[in-house]
């Protein structure tokens, strides 16, 4: 099946001037080629340090690159090169197309849980009556109680935080969604409601970059897997057989 | 004649307000009647009378008047209050002008506190002392600010005055000196008259002109100037009740009522202010 | 070309300077951040803020982040109409979608603009409210400059701000004196959002507040600048509330714009060593 690109990355790099310390550089990426298609869903793996994150926080620009190119082509297929866009063409692109669900819930202490979901619809073009049924939709579907659901998300424990942060992350889903240890204070029963949602994202055509420290998660998910190491790409391959390399390496 | 000779000149008793003094003042009432409910600024000059007790009233009062005038002056209502006849005897005798407690008789009425009960007619010209001119005094003291306020008629602070007493005491309580906006245009206090008077001066067919001697400022309002109470749409501008009192002496409900002591028994009973509208009606209606 | 729809912008500051004394290329070339002062040691001229831009559309809250001496004061003083620039222009889209170029205006067209379409949040709540007046009456302040003159009318729209801030109906009549430093910022709020200006700034706004305190106030700006799309700027030194309010922001040293961008951005990947160093110091 031929799907089309969603992201494309091309010689990425991205080093760190320390000023405040000696002014030394240090190097997060050193050239990353990668690219997701629509439906797919790529798992980045490597131990600490790698690059992952900051691979995940260059294309959503938290991170400004220091060369190449990141480019997300729509759904009309035209190519937005990310980073020529204004700081305000960012924040809207952010808005509708691109999503990025960490493993901390940014500050909203006084929202509810539905509201903070609800809103993250709403900022996506969809109505609000709409959005508020969609949120009760994806918060049911990760198992959170009814009850929490009116209840301003600062009292939520990490785990209940982390599956409003999904949530809102996925609910009428981006075109690009950047995951980052989406799962990790999450209890087993929960975590394969959350692992379940995402797995059927991809079904739906979203194109999904994530970076999972189980294994097992990603052997579930991803339809490719990306090995980095000292911020380079290593190998780009099925699961399987990338994992296997890893845990071979590993071992 | 030198200076000295002219310093030596016996001092003429009856000329209270000089040629220089009187085109001054000409001048700022046709001013203040060119641009109504302005404050006019002008030269206060000292008077016979100590200031704050009718000496910018007199001022204005003297630059208009001629010997061919009649004039009438009231102490509150009353024309024989200490302070009218003193001041009717200094102004007839220093123009030459005819004295009246008539109001139909009058060309100019000075008055300390009313308006004569019914107001006056088309011709007649009402002159009123103010103590203290600035509607806006309450709620701003800087002079340069109350400047611009009225400059750029922003009133807000006022309208934030109004808004205060109205939560505070279920009305707006001011009982003297509401505050006006003549003409659409400027805010004045309509000190000295009471909230009874207030409605008389609206599309009035006389002329008003108020004096502050102390403050040294003049104002007017022209005949058929619109004069409307600041008041909100919702709190409609009332004037002071008078509760089923009645005039002791004409027996009227419907004209401004004020306490006066009784010598029998301690009671206040109710007269009329305006002295001489209640002395033609009892006049009228006396058995 | 991409075809990414953004707001029009409400508020353009463009090359906008405020000196105190003669300025040439000379002055200009002496002082800011490279030269680690904003006081030309020659002519001793100042140049409290030089060659500052930026855009803000609705809906959107940009944050000026500086110590003090960085020239953000400034720059929000000359954007209320405070304060003649000496170059620049700070431009405004008014509430009836007409341009006004606030820099050019006289006091008198600044105060008219100020009771519309811009609106201040100071530092310290006794800046924008009278003390002596009740909470009611401070926001009936700006309706009845705005030509309100219905008591009731008054009455309900101050009621309905009061609720929204969330400050108790009961302690509408009640003067803003009274009142804790909390309370306070919330009526100043009320006031600010009365006559639904287009464009909002906010100086320090939870300075002075104890944390918690702070905490629901910057809630509050935050849900109240989303629901009536208003166009922020919030002038602070700190950075959970830059955090909180903002999606973009200017960091500012010695009268320059050092550095701008995406607040994340900001915070997690400083490229500017004098943004380094501020962040740095806000994370320890």
């Amino acid at each position: 099946m031929s799907r089309t690109e969603v992201l494309d990355v091309a010689g990425l790099t991205k080093s760190f001037t320390l000023h405040n310390i000696d002014g030394r550089s240090v190097v997060a990426l050193d050239g990353v080629d990668l690219t997701v298609k629509a439906g797919e869903h790529v798992a980045l793996a490597g131990s600490s340090g790698a690059g992952k994150s900051s691979l995940l926080k260059c294309v959503y620009r938290t991170y400004l690159p220091s060369s190449g190119s990141v480019v997300l082509v729509d759904e009309h297929g035209e190519r937005i090169d990310l980073l020529s866009l204004s700081e305000r063409e960012i924040v809207a692109l952010r808005g509708r197309r691109l999503g990025y669900v960490s493993q901390f819930l940014r500050s909203q202490p006084r929202r509810t849980a539905l509201q903070i979901v609800a809103d993250a619809a709403v900022m996506r073009g969809v109505v609000r009556g709409d959005a508020v049924a969609m949120a009760e939709m994806a918060l049911n579907r990760l198992r959170l109680d009814r009850s929490l659901w009116d209840v301003h998300a600062s009292v939520l424990s990490g785990g209940e935080r982390q599956r409003v942060n999904l949530a809102a992350g996925t609910v009428s889903p981006p075109r690009l969604l950047l995951l980052d240890e989406p799962v990790s204070a999450l209890d087993p029963a929960n975590r394969v409601a959350a692992l379940d949602l995402i797995g059927s994202l991809t079904e739906s055509g979203v194109a999904v970059l994530s970076v999972f420290h189980d294994l097992e998660a990603m052997e579930r998910l991803a339809s490719r897997v990306v090995l980095m190491r000292a911020g380079r790409v290593i190998e780009d391959g099925p699961p399987t057989e990338v994992l296997q390399l890893e845990l071979g390496v590993a071992r | 004649m030198s200076l000295i000779e002219s310093l030596l000149e016996p001092e003429q008793d009856d000329l209270i307000m000089d040629a220089g003094a009187t085109r001054e003042i000409r001048r700022a009432i046709l001013t203040a009647i060119a641009v109504p409910g302005y404050q006019v600024p002008f030269g206060s000059r000292e008077m016979p009378v100590a200031r704050g007790w009718g000496s910018g009233g007199l001022q204005v009062t003297m630059a208009l008047i001629g010997s061919d005038d009649v004039v009438k002056v009231i102490d509150q209502g009353d024309d024989e209050g200490v302070n009218a006849v003193n001041l009717r005897r200094l102004i007839t005798r220093a123009s030459g002008a005819v004295e009246t407690t008539e109001v139909s008789e009058a060309t100019i009425v000075q008055t300390r506190h009313r308006v004569p009960e019914g107001g006056l007619e088309v011709g007649q010209i009402l002159v009123l002392q103010v103590p203290e001119p600035e509607p806006l005094r309450g709620v701003e003291r800087d002079v340069r600010e109350l400047e611009r306020m009225h400059a750029e008629a922003d009133y807000s602070r006022m309208w934030v005055s109004l808004y205060e007493d109205r939560v505070r005491n279920g009305v707006i309580t001011r009982t003297t000196g509401y505050p006006c906006m003549v003409g659409g245009r400027y805010v004045i206090s309509t000190t000295p008259i009471p909230r009874w008077d207030v409605p008389l001066l609206h599309r009035s067919p006389f002329l008003s002109i108020f004096g502050a001697g102390r403050a040294k400022r003049i104002y007017a309002i022209p005949p058929d100037t619109d004069v409307e109470p600041m008041t909100f749409e919702d709190v409609p501008f009332e004037v002071e009740e008078n509760r089923g009192a009645v005039c002791r002496r004409c027996g009227s409900d419907r004209s401004f009522l004020v306490a006066t002591p009784s010598s029998t028994d301690g009671v206040d009973l109710w007269a009329c202010s305006d002295t001489s509208w209640c002395n033609r009606r009892s006049g009228i209606d006396s058995p | 070309m991409n075809q990414i729809d953004v707001e029009p912008e409400v508020l353009e500051v463009s090359a906008l300077g405020r000196a105190y004394g003669p300025v040439d290329d000379g002055v200009i070339a002496r002082t800011g951040p490279l030269a680690g002062t904003s006081k030309c040691a020659t002519t001793g001229t100042v140049l409290a803020a030089w060659d500052v831009s930026f855009a803000v559309a609705a809906g959107e809250a940009l944050g000026v982040i500086g110590e003090s001496g960085s020239g953000k004061s400034t720059v929000m003083r000359c954007i209320a109409g405070d304060v003649v620039p000496s170059a620049g222009t700070v431009t405004l889209r008014r509430s009836d979608g007409s341009f006004a170029t606030i820099t050019e205006m006289s006091p008198a067209e600044v105060r008219g603009l100020r009771v519309h379409d811009l609106a201040i949040v100071h530092q310290n709540p006794a800046d924008g409210l009278d003390l002596r007046i009740t909470a009611g009456g401070n926001i009936a302040d700006p309706l009845t400059a705005a030509g309100w003159r219905n008591f009731g009318s008054i009455r309900e729209r101050a009621g309905e701000l009061l609720r929204r801030t969330e400050v108790p109906l009961e302690r509408m009549d009640d003067p803003v004196g009274a009142f804790s430093g909390g309370m306070r910022q919330r009526v100043q709020l009320a006031r600010a959002l009365a006559n639904n200006p287009s464009v909002v700034l906010l100086d320090e706004p939870t300075t002075g507040l104890d944390a918690s305190v702070a905490a629901g106030v910057l809630d509050l700006i935050r849900s109240l600048l989303e629901e009536f799309s208003i166009a922020a700027v919030v002038v602070s030194h700190d950075f959970s509330v830059i955090e909180m309010l903002t999606q973009r922001c200017v960091v500012m040293q010695h009268g320059r714009v050092v550095e701008h961008g995406l607040t994340d951005q900001l915070l997690e990947d400083p490229i500017h060593p004098y943004s380094q160093r501020l962040v740095g110091a806000a994370r320890s």
